[in-house]
């Protein structure tokens, strides 16, 4: 990962999640907000679909409707009056071309709003907004999918926002990834599509921070949006899959004030990862009492206890799993009984997702490869050499006897 | 030994013995609490509801306040470097020829086993400054990594003493974040492995005294207990 980005650590400030930022503040947002909607509520939809009409035939009812937007207000740290603007925003989301790009990826993370049971408002909203080129579910394929994304780019030119699915290959192995028929890498259609694009988001932890393909040995140079892209804003929606409840949450605010949220040093929204996954995690009195599961399915596995000894890295990793959940708070992987293994986190698959306490890892200690040594075997090792170094000293001291100044002078 | 005079010498006054036997429990306790923090190597597996029990969040209790004396023992200890009015170790830290010479002087001592002694044993050396300098470093290392980790629990920016502390915390310590690889768990790596190298000196540390107290026969080891060690008066 770029060591860049950490830099703007001193300049800004990453960490704080402010909450309440007085009255004065929200009357002002509130007003821009209001004169933003009536804007885009003038300019012509790109879609025909309206929400109001998909919801009905999903079943989902104008309450439920209110309700998402309710909670939507609050996972955005909004006070309970933007509720209407947020429903409202929802209802234009027709109004906001976007492009999609996949790069070395799984397509996780267009499974996950596809993928769920049964259609949630999340998945529905995201649905209607104008998605004017999708490799996984565009129906044009060839060059007819190309000269549509020629197209879109050429029409919404500094007006799309560009979703980017997947890490960019820039090392060795960067010519075994291109795309279409000229034979473009993925470096190259990355900067050539962004170029147009009002602001870049980066989906799921290939294209923040490389995720699995950047691990080590990172066989091709795998890298993060953020490390090819300078010139745009960015926002990276980092986590394995990313949550749809974030991307809706990032474009909802993106059409409520035009602007991309609070960023944190990794420019994640502060929205959704400004807290650790432990400290809202439905087992933390278990972790302070010190119970534990100590193996899959024991008396404590049964009892909810704390995974914090199967591996668990919800005290080191920032998301807001453990407070919106997936799926529309259906569940989430602690509540269904496994770890977090920190997948918002930068190179979490080395450093993060090795099912153990950090303790007893076992990852490799050098960069880049070598051999495998955990910190304590490490630790132990060089503790043994001081060991024997001492044991030695006094051994030699020993057979050499005491000796006093004038004894011993020579 | 017959025919020998010995004097007294002051070496340690009182609130350093203090300092030094707070900051010895403070270690234990630390690496102990910290051994259960990393991996809990006990269960509670026992039959009381969670709200009883306690344990996690008693070692780290422990953990922290150990980790805070600690740290406020540190400034002291590193005011004491430069302006104490008992003796300055800085002098002894600035590499000047006098102080170069007698640094391998002393290790010259150690691995000669005390056949070549050309130093003045009664007061503090050379050496055993830079030796207690990188303890102080390795010190420092913990306390900056250590509240980097703490800190990444107030998010809210708030804490019982205002929203001052965690900005400074940040403001301070962010960097080792950038410094040890990029990741929060890089830094909790090295706050761990920290600990090994703590551990190691502690041990390299206990032995050179009890060495010392054997081969020059000077009692050094009652410094930490008395203040004093003794003299050869010729």
């Amino acid at each position: 990962m770029n060591r860049e980005h950490l830099r703007t650590l001193f300049t800004t400030k990453s960490a704080r999640v402010n909450t309440n930022r007085g009255e004065e503040y929200y009357r002002e947002l509130l007003n821009r907000c209001r004169q933003r909607l009536e804007t885009l509520k003038k300019m012509p939809s790109f879609t025909k679909i309206d929400i109001r009409e998909v919801l009905e035939d999903e079943g989902i009812s104008r309450r439920d409707f209110m309700k998402w937007a309710s909670a939507m207000t609050a996972m955005l740290m909004l006070p309970s009056a933007f509720t209407p603007l947020v429903a409202e925003a929802a209802e234009l989301m027709n109004r906001l071309p976007v492009i999609w790009i996949e790069l070395q990826d799984c397509a996780g993370n267009s499974e996950a709003l596809l993928r769920s049971d049964g259609p949630k408002i999340d998945e529905i909203v995201l649905e209607i907004i104008s998605l004017e080129f999708h490799e996984t579910l565009m129906a044009a394929a060839g060059h007819q999918a190309e000269a549509q994304l020629e197209e879109a780019m050429e029409h919404f030119h500094g007006n799309y926002l560009l979703f980017v699915e997947g890490s960019v290959p820039i090392g060795a192995g960067r010519e075994w990834c291109t795309i279409g028929a000229s034979g473009e890498t993925f470096e190259e259609h990355l900067k050539r599509v962004a170029k147009g694009a009002a602001a870049v988001v980066a989906v799921g932890t290939c294209a923040t921070f490389g995720g699995v393909p950047a691990a080590a040995p990172n066989p091709t140079g795998a890298v993060g949006v953020m490390d090819i892209i300078n010139d745009k804003p960015i926002v990276n929606i980092p986590a394995c899959p990313a949550n749809p409840a974030n991307m809706v949450g990032v474009i909802l605010h993106y059409i409520l004030t035009g602007q991309i949220p609070e960023l944190d040093s990794l420019l994640r929204p502060k929205f959704a990862f400004g807290y650790r996954i432990h400290d809202n995690c439905e087992r933390r009195a278990h972790f302070d009492a010190g119970e534990f599961v100590e193996e899959w399915g024991d008396e404590g596995a049964k009892n909810n206890f704390c995974l914090y000894k199967m591996g668990c890295k919800g005290p080191m990793t920032f998301n807001n799993c453990s407070i919106i959940r997936y799926n529309e708070s259906v569940n989430w992987p602690i509540g269904a009984g496994h770890g977090c293994i920190g997948c918002s986190e930068p190179d979490f698959w080395d450093k993060y997702a090795y099912e153990r306490p950090m303790a007893d890892a076992n990852i490799k200690m050098a960069p880049g490869g070598g051999v495998e040594k955990s910190v304590d075997e490490f630790g132990l090792g060089l503790l043994t050499a001081a060991g024997i170094g001492i044991a030695i000293h006094a051994a030699a001291s020993a057979i050499a006897g005491k000796r006093d100044d004038e004894e011993g002078g020579r | 030994m017959k025919g020998k005079q010995y004097e007294r010498v002051e070496r340690m006054t009182l609130f350093m013995r203090l300092n030094h036997w707070v900051v010895a429990i403070c270690m234990v306790a630390a690496v102990i609490t910290g051994l259960y923090i990393g991996h809990p190597y006990y269960q509670t597996l026992i039959s009381e509801p969670a709200v009883g029990k306690y344990v996690m969040a008693w070692n780290r209790w422990i953990h922290f306040y150990a980790a805070i004396i600690f740290d406020v023992s540190s400034i002291v200890i590193a005011y004491l470097y430069f302006f104490s009015r008992f003796e300055r170790p800085v002098e002894k830290l600035i590499p000047t020829g006098r102080n170069i010479r007698e640094f391998f002087a002393v290790l010259v001592n150690l691995i000669t086993l005390n056949r070549v002694k050309r130093f003045d044993s009664s007061h503090e050396d050379s050496f055993h400054v830079v030796y207690f300098t990188i303890f102080h470093l390795l010190l420092l290392w913990m306390l900056l990594t250590g509240l980097q980790l703490y800190v990444h629990g107030l998010a809210h920016g708030q804490s019982s003493i205002g929203s001052w502390w965690p900005a400074l915390l940040h403001f301070f310590t962010d960097w080792t974040i950038w410094a040890t690889g990029g990741t929060l768990m890089d830094v909790r790596m090295s706050h761990h492995a920290t600990m090994y190298y703590i551990i190691v000196w502690i041990l390299f540390h206990i032995y050179y005294v009890v060495w010392r107290t054997i081969f020059w026969r000077e009692g050094d080891i009652s410094i930490v207990f008395g203040g004093y060690k003794f003299k050869k008066v010729r």
